[in-house]
């Protein structure tokens, strides 16, 4: 295989793969809020604020996985 | 009191709305246009002309989207490249002074709408760097945390106005845009990474002195450990060897952790950044007229939630530096 169709199937697999993760996490947080706020309705506001900056951090790594696809398409 | 008649109240079951059509009529009409421009932009575009064969006219095509990272630059002055990136901070920074200017020049006692509007904004931030840092700490972190908010928060607004991507300026690489959203560059995010760094350890050096830079090479209690096997303790001196060994490893970690944040406060806020432009041209690319809202409207949110995590995370690492750090076995 030349090393053009190498470097958009790595870009695919790359962000393919390294979106599971970050997935699967951004899930769990929001059950854990669903729980959270079943519980106790009154305080929705501090759980709504901290999931949001819980599922901004387990974002940054899809972002991560998105940065290196988006090198392998456009600048390697 | 007594100018105050009730309205003649037209008592239909409808609300009058404009155009003498009542609203419910209104909202089906504009659900129809955006269906038939949709349906016309979807034929229109690439896809209407890989699966129907249709040829637009030639006003409607749009060129394939080129996205380069490093930004490009318009003019030289010197050996200094002044690129369309730097164009667009320079832009956000005018902005933000008029807007600083006019609150400060115009505020009265009893204040208007606007400034109450701005004033709230300011009350937020200032609870907000209150409840996450302390009393003390919130107040004194306050000015730059809202500065880098208020910074990525524009830069990010701003490059959804019309214009930003569109206007072409003529350089001798060929037509390059010349406003290019700011945070799409690489060079912003890493610039105000590294500020956030060095207000960190300074926060940290000014705070706790010699102490906050003893946490990072923690080699007390391997150099106990080794005292001890000079005295005779072999055992003790062992084990306090091994401890000391674990406790080095970790304080090393710890010291490339911190330069780690500078690289994960970086990619997170280009990699949003971006994302959401290629995300724009893309869209852009495809269907010409109405979807494009969708990314759009996901880069005012996405402006937002980044803007605000940047600061947050800027907050937590310089409150947690702050406090003096509670000694586990010395």
């Amino acid at each position: 295989m030349d090393p053009e169709t190498m470097k958009l199937l790595a870009a695919g697999i790359s962000m393919g793969v390294g979106a599971i993760g970050p997935g699967i996490g951004i899930g769990i947080l929001g059950m854990g809020a669903m729980n959270a706020l079943g519980r106790n309705p009154e305080a929705r506001g501090a759980i709504l604020t901290n999931m949001m900056i819980a599922i901004a951090m387990a974002e940054a790594v899809a972002i991560y996985a998105l940065v290196i696809a988006v090198i392998l398409i456009f600048v390697a | 009191m007594a100018e105050q008649k009730p309205a003649p109240a037209k008592q239909t079951g409808k609300k009058i709305g404009c155009l003498g059509c009542s609203f419910s009529l209104g909202i089906f009409i504009f659900i129809i246009t955006v269906l038939v421009l949709f349906i016309v932009s979807l034929a229109l575009g690439p896809i209407g002309q890989g699966f129907l064969g249709i040829k637009p006219p030639d006003w409607l095509s749009v060129p394939t989207p080129h996205v380069l990272l490093p930004a490009e630059a318009i003019f030289h002055i010197g050996p200094f490249a002044v690129t369309n990136s730097l164009i667009t901070t320079w832009l956000t920074m005018v902005l933000l002074v008029i807007l600083a200017l006019t609150i400060v020049k115009r505020s009265k006692i009893i204040p208007s709408r606007a400034q109450s509007a701005i004033e709230s904004v300011f009350e937020w931030l200032y609870n907000f760097c209150k409840e996450v840092a302390g009393e003390k700490n919130g107040r004194k972190f306050f000015p730059i945390i809202t500065t880098i908010i208020l910074f990525v928060l524009f830069n990010g607004w701003l490059s959804l106005l019309p214009g930003f991507g569109s206007i072409l300026a003529h350089t001798e690489e060929g037509s390059v845009p010349l406003l290019r959203g700011a945070n799409t560059d690489i060079n912003t995010p890493l610039a105000l990474a590294l500020i956030s760094f060095v207000f960190i350890e300074a926060v940290g050096i000014t705070s706790g002195g010699f102490h906050y830079l003893k946490k990072f090479m923690n080699v007390g209690r391997l150099g106990k450990g080794f005292g001890k096997l000079f005295k005779g303790q072999v055992k003790s001196g062992l084990g306090d060897m091994f401890f000391g060994i674990i406790d080095g490893v970790v304080s090393l970690i710890e010291f490339i952790s911190e330069f780690f944040r500078i690289i994960s406060l970086t990619f997170r806020l280009f990699g949003n950044m971006i994302g959401g432009e290629i995300l724009v041209l893309m869209f852009l690319f495809l269907f010409f007229v109405t979807p494009i809202i969708i990314p759009h409207g996901l880069e005012l949110i996405f402006g937002l939630i980044q803007a605000l995590i940047f600061g947050f995370l800027t907050l937590v690492f310089a409150s947690i530096a702050a406090t003096p750090h509670e000694g586990e076995g010395h």
